[in-house]
């Protein structure tokens, strides 16, 4: 192969260079479109809206595609979801900030709303694994961004992708120690929010 | 203790996140699929820039090398006439004083030297 390539005239070398290119397009899509779903899940848990989330994921996208894509398919995964984590981030800075300006005007908004209504209901009927998928989803929905987003992260990113502890923490920017504790402070928390449920 | 994906209601909950990301709407798939073609005309947009700057680099490379290889060869040139003076040992003899002085009386040794064979024939 090596002997070939160093035969091949300068258009053959484009040839070969531009097939090369067409495969690893083929390949960031395939990933993109396998990862795609599960990020926009992860940004809407975080943002709590989808035309929030589904920018998130645009800009994760562009962002990895920028810096990333050019290294070996095998490290994409934890590279992707840093990306995706970093914008969760940057924009739970930006909505502290415009909280803080907005925050007189929202709390009249939030005036409206009925904080008994707005809680948990405690005699919400059965446990997680005894509800409907559509109750057990709400359920779950709702202990997962009750949590801080760090643990969220951590359980997403460790249990759901299925990622190692080491890649979970180079996806989240943290030690490994960090993502063992996240997690178990998240399943703590999530089992007793879920077990409020019963 | 059980692995925490092994405990039943986390294995449940992994499920029903699996079920929410498939069952997503149309529209939602739709940006999704529009989202990620662009990323990914962004990265060809990219390579072909690649293409470019590094033949620019290697094209820049190649007139530097000229340009130096040039110049240099200029200022090596008067250095290397000097040398190939002195290596010819046999241009110091000829240029020699004295035999400057053999070149400009050749023609009185020429008869001197006729003389001296009819003197001895």
């Amino acid at each position: 192969m090596l002997a070939d390539s160093c035969f091949m005239s300068v258009p053959e070398r484009m040839c070969a260079a531009t097939a090369t290119g067409t495969e690893a397009t083929r390949t960031v899509e395939r990933f993109l479109r396998d990862t795609e779903r599960r990020a926009l899940r992860m940004a809407e848990l975080a943002t709590g809206n989808r035309d929030e989330a589904l920018d998130l994921v645009q800009d994760a996208m562009f962002g990895f595609v920028r810096h990333y894509s050019a290294r070996e398919p095998g490290e994409w995964a934890p590279l992707f979801w840093r990306v995706l984590d970093s914008r969760i981030h940057d924009w739970r800075r930006r909505q502290r900030v415009r909280g803080r300006w907005l925050g007189w005007f929202e709390r009249d908004a939030d005036a409206d709303e009925d904080p008994i209504a707005a809680a948990p209901d405690p005699y919400e009927p059965g446990p997680l694994a005894r509800l409907a998928d559509r109750e057990a989803s709400r359920a779950l929905e709702s202990a997962l961004r009750a949590l801080p987003l760090r643990q969220r992260q951590a359980f997403l990113l460790r249990l759901w992708e299925g990622l190692d502890v080491a890649a979970t923490a180079t996806a989240m920017r943290c030690s490994e120690g960090s993502v063992k504790t996240h997690l178990f402070r998240a399943l703590g928390n999530l089992r007793t929010y879920l077990e409020a449920h019963r | 203790m059980n692995a925490p994906r092994n405990q039943p209601w986390v294995e449940r909950a992994l499920e029903l996140l699996d079920q929410s990301a498939a069952s997503l709407d149309a529209a939602t798939l739709s940006r999704l699929n529009r989202t990620r073609q662009a990323a990914l005309v962004q990265r060809r947009r990219n390579a072909g820039l690649g293409w470019l700057i590094g033949a620019g680099l290697a094209g820049a490379t190649l007139a530097l090398l000229l340009a130096f290889g040039i110049t240099h060869h200029h200022a090596l040139s008067p250095a290397v006439a000097p040398l190939a003076l002195e290596q010819g040992a046999e241009v110091d003899v000829v240029v020699a004083e004295d035999n400057l002085d053999l070149y400009e009386n050749l023609d009185f040794y020429a008869w001197l030297d006729a003389e001296q064979q009819d003197g001895d024939g």
